[in-house]
C-alpha cells in the first residue's frame, strides 16, 4: 500500500495496511545527517537533502518539510525577531524569538480595514529593519516554488509531504507574538470587539494564503498551530469568544476547499478537546505533543478525526530504545485501534533526540504497526 | 476590604481601581489597602487551582495588581512595603523562552516577594554569583527547550562545586522539567505552574496565605 494511502485511511478514520509513520522534522534533520542547524535554516537544497534522507532512512510515510525551520517562512509568519544559529546563537542550536511589542493600538484598525500585507508591510521593518515587505513577499515566492519542486521530489521517493502551508494560528496566537503576551492577554478584556473584528480579518486572509499556496504545491493539508490559546492560557469563556470563531472560519473555508486542518496542539489541550467535535468527521488530523492526554482524545475525537503523536521530546532525547518502544507499543494499541491514527513525535523530533530512539518508533511500527 | 478582593478577584480592573482612589482619598491606610489586593490576588490563584482562571487571568491579575499598587505604593511609609522573602530567577543557558519564568515573578511579586530577574539565557556562573551577593534563600530556574536540560544539570552542579548549595532552596520549572529530573539534579522543588511556584517560596520562607480584612 502507498503512503499517501496509509495517511488518507487514517484521515478517513478507516484502518490500511498498518498504521502510518510520520514524525515531525526540523532541528533534528541537521543532527542526523551532519549538517549545522545554520545550514539546514539557510539552505533549502541542505535542508531539503536533509529532510530527504532521514525521511528515507527511516521509512516514514509522511514527512514535513522542516517547514517549522523555513526561514523565509519564520519571518513571514511569525511577528516575533528570529535569533538564528550561526548568527544570533550556536551554528548547532535550534531558532529562538526574541519576543516584543512590535504591534500597535492602530495596527488593529489597519489589519481590519486594509488586511494582512498591510499589517506586515508595517510589522516587518519594526522587527527586521534591514527587510521590507516587498522582499519578504519576493523570498516568499521563491520559498513557494522550492516546496513544490520538494514535494514532487518526497512523492517519488514514495513519501507524503505533509503540508502545504503553515498557518501560525488563529489571530490570538499571532497577536500574542505581536503584542507580546501579557499585553495581547489585557486587550482581551479592553478591547474585545476590536481583537474579534481585527483577527476575523487576520484570518480571512490567512486562509487565502493557505488555499493559494497548496494549489500550488498540491500538498492538501494545511498546519494550524494552536498553543497560546490552549486551556493552559484561556478560560472556557474566552476560548468561545475569541478562538473558536477563529478556528471554525479557518476549518470551514479549508475543507471547503478540500484541504484536510492538521491541529498542531502544543501544550496540554485535554480540557478543550471537546470543541474539536464540532469539526466535520473524518475531515481534519489532530496532532498532540504529549501533554494533553492522548488516550482522552482517542476517546473524545476518536469517531471524529485522526489522531497523531505523540513520543515525547524529553523520551526520544533522554529515554532509552526499549522505553520508546514500549511508548509507541502502547499508542499503536491503544490509540491506533480501529484506525484514525497516525504515529508520531510529540512536537517535532528533538535536536538531541538519540538515533536509536527515533529508530525505535520505526521498529515499533514493523513489529506491532500491522492490521490484521 | 471585602469588597476590593472581591473585584479583584472578579478582574474587574476599573473597579478596582476606583475602589483604590476611594480608600486612598478617605486615608485608609495603605497597607490595609494592599492586604485587600494579596487577599484578591489569593482568591485568584484559587479560581486557578479549581481550574476556574488560566494564566490569563494570572496574568491580567498581576497587571490589575501593578496597575494599583502604582497608585498605593508612594504612600507606604519606609519599612511597611518589607519583603516576604528574596528569591532569584532565570531561564537557563541557551534558552531565552521567558514566559513561565515571567508569570513566576508576577505572582512572587503580588504576593510581596523582592524577586531578582537574572533574565534569559543565564550561565551557572550568574547564577552563582547573584546567590553569592544577594543572600536569597530561594532560586528558581526554568527552561522550556530539551536541549536546555543540561545546561539545567551544569547550573546545580556549579552552585553545589562553588560550596553554597546549603545557602539556597532550588526550584526548577518548564516544560521538559519532572519529578524525574529534579530527583537527578538535587533541585529542591519542582513548580508545574506559577500558582506552585507561590506555595514554594511561600513554605520555603515561611509564610502563611494572607490574611486580610
Amino acid at each position: 500500500m502507498k503512503a499517501s494511502e496509509r495517511i488518507n485511511a487514517a484521515i478517513n478514520l478507516e484502518c490500511s495496511d498498518r498504521v502510518p509513520l510520520a514524525p515531525l522534522l526540523d532541528h533534528w534533520a541537521a543532527t542526523y545527517t551532519g549538517i549545522t542547524n545554520a545550514e539546514l535554516m539557510s539552505d533549502p537544497d541542505k535542508r531539503f537533502n536533509a529532510v530527504l534522507k532521514t525521511a528515507i532512512d527511516f521509512k516514514w510515510d509522511m514527512s514535513f518539510l522542516a517547514d517549522t525551520v523555513n526561514t523565509t517562512l519564520l519571518k513571514l509568519g511569525v511577528p516575533a525577531r528570529l535569533k538564528l544559529p550561526g548568527i544570533d546563537l550556536p551554528e548547532r542550536s535550534e531558532h529562538q524569538f526574541d519576543e516584543k511589542e512590535v504591534m500597535t493600538e492602530v495596527d488593529f484598525d489597519i489589519l481590519e480595514s486594509d488586511g494582512l500585507i498591510a499589517l506586515l508591510s508595517r510589522l516587518i521593518p519594526r522587527i527586521y529593519p534591514e527587510m521590507t515587505v516587498e522582499s519578504a513577499m519576493t523570498d516568499f515566492a521563491h520559498a513557494s516554488t522550492e516546496i513544490t519542486d520538494q514535494a514532487a521530489k518526497l512523492r517519488e521517493n514514495g513519501i507524503d509531504p505533509a503540508v502545504g502551508f503553515v498557518i501560525p494560528g488563529p489571530s490570538f496566537e499571532y497577536f500574542c507574538f505581536a503584542r507580546s503576551i501579557n499585553v495581547a492577554l489585557t486587550d482581551l478584556r479592553r478591547r474585545p470587539e476590536k481583537l474579534k473584528t481585527a483577527g476575523k480579518r487576520f484570518c480571512q486572509d490567512m486562509l487565502g494564503l493557505a488555499i493559494a499556496s497548496s494549489g500550488q504545491n498540491n500538498i492538501s493539508r494545511v498546519f494550524i498551530g494552536v498553543s497560546r490559546s490552549s486551556p493552559v492560557f484561556l478560560s472556557n469563556k474566552l476560548f468561545e469568544a475569541f478562538v473558536l470563531p477563529d478556528l471554525e472560519l479557518l476549518v470551514s473555508g479549508l475543507i471547503d476547499a478540500n484541504i484536510t486542518p492538521v491541529f498542531h496542539c502544543d501544550t496540554n489541550w485535554t480540557k478543550f478537546l471537546h470543541y474539536f467535535q464540532r469539526f466535520p468527521k473524518g475531515k481534519c488530523i489532530i496532532e498532540l505533543d504529549s501533554f494533553t492526554g492522548i488516550f482522552k482524545a482517542k476517546e473524545i475525537l476518536g469517531e471524529h478525526m485522526a489522531i497523531m503523536g505523540d513520543v515525547p521530546s524529553t523520551l526520544l532525547a533522554e529515554g532509552t530504545k526499549d522505553e520508546v518502544m514500549t511508548y509507541c507499543k502502547n499508542l499503536i494499541e491503544e490509540v491506533g485501534r480501529g484506525g484514525g491514527f497516525i504515529l508520531s513525535s510529540g512536537c517535532s523530533v528533538p535536536l538531541n533526540a538519540k538515533v536509536d530512539n527515533v529508530r525505535a518508533m520505526t521498529e515499533a511500527i514493523e513489529e506491532w504497526g500491522w492490521y490484521k | 476590604m471585602e469588597q476590593l478582593a472581591q473585584k479583584f478577584s472578579a478582574l474587574e480592573e476599573n473597579e478596582v481601581f476606583k475602589l483604590v482612589d476611594e480608600y486612598l482619598a478617605k486615608k485608609v491606610d495603605p497597607l490595609v489597602i494592599v492586604n485587600g489586593l494579596s487577599k484578591g490576588m489569593e482568591q485568584v490563584g484559587q479560581l486557578f487551582k479549581d481550574d476556574e482562571y488560566a494564566l490569563a487571568e494570572l496574568i491580567y491579575a498581576g497587571e490589575i495588581f501593578k496597575g494599583a499598587m502604582e497608585k498605593v505604593k508612594p504612600l507606604l511609609l519606609d519599612g511597611e512595603n518589607s519583603s516576604a522573602g528574596l528569591v532569584i530567577m532565570g531561564t537557563v543557558e541557551g534558552d531565552i523562552h521567558d514566559l513561565g519564568k515571567n508569570i513566576v515573578i508576577t505572582m512572587l511579586e503580588c504576593s510581596g516577594f523582592t524577586v531578582i530577574d537574572l533574565g534569559v539565557d543565564v550561565p551557572a556562573k550568574k547564577f552563582i554569583e547573584a546567590i553569592k551577593e544577594s543572600g536569597a534563600g530561594l532560586i528558581g530556574m526554568s527552561l522550556l527547550l530539551t536541549t536546555a536540560m543540561d545546561s539545567l544539570r551544569n547550573a546545580i552542579r556549579a552552585i553545589e562545586e562553588a560550596g553554597i548549595r546549603n545557602n539556597i532552596k532550588i526550584m526548577i520549572g518548564g516544560a521538559p522539567v519532572s519529578e524525574h529530573l529534579r530527583v537527578e539534579t538535587g533541585a529542591d522543588y519542582l513548580g508545574r505552574d506559577a500558582v506552585e511556584a507561590l506555595t514554594i517560596a511561600r513554605k520555603v520562607f515561611n509564610q502563611s496565605t494572607v490574611d486580610a480584612g
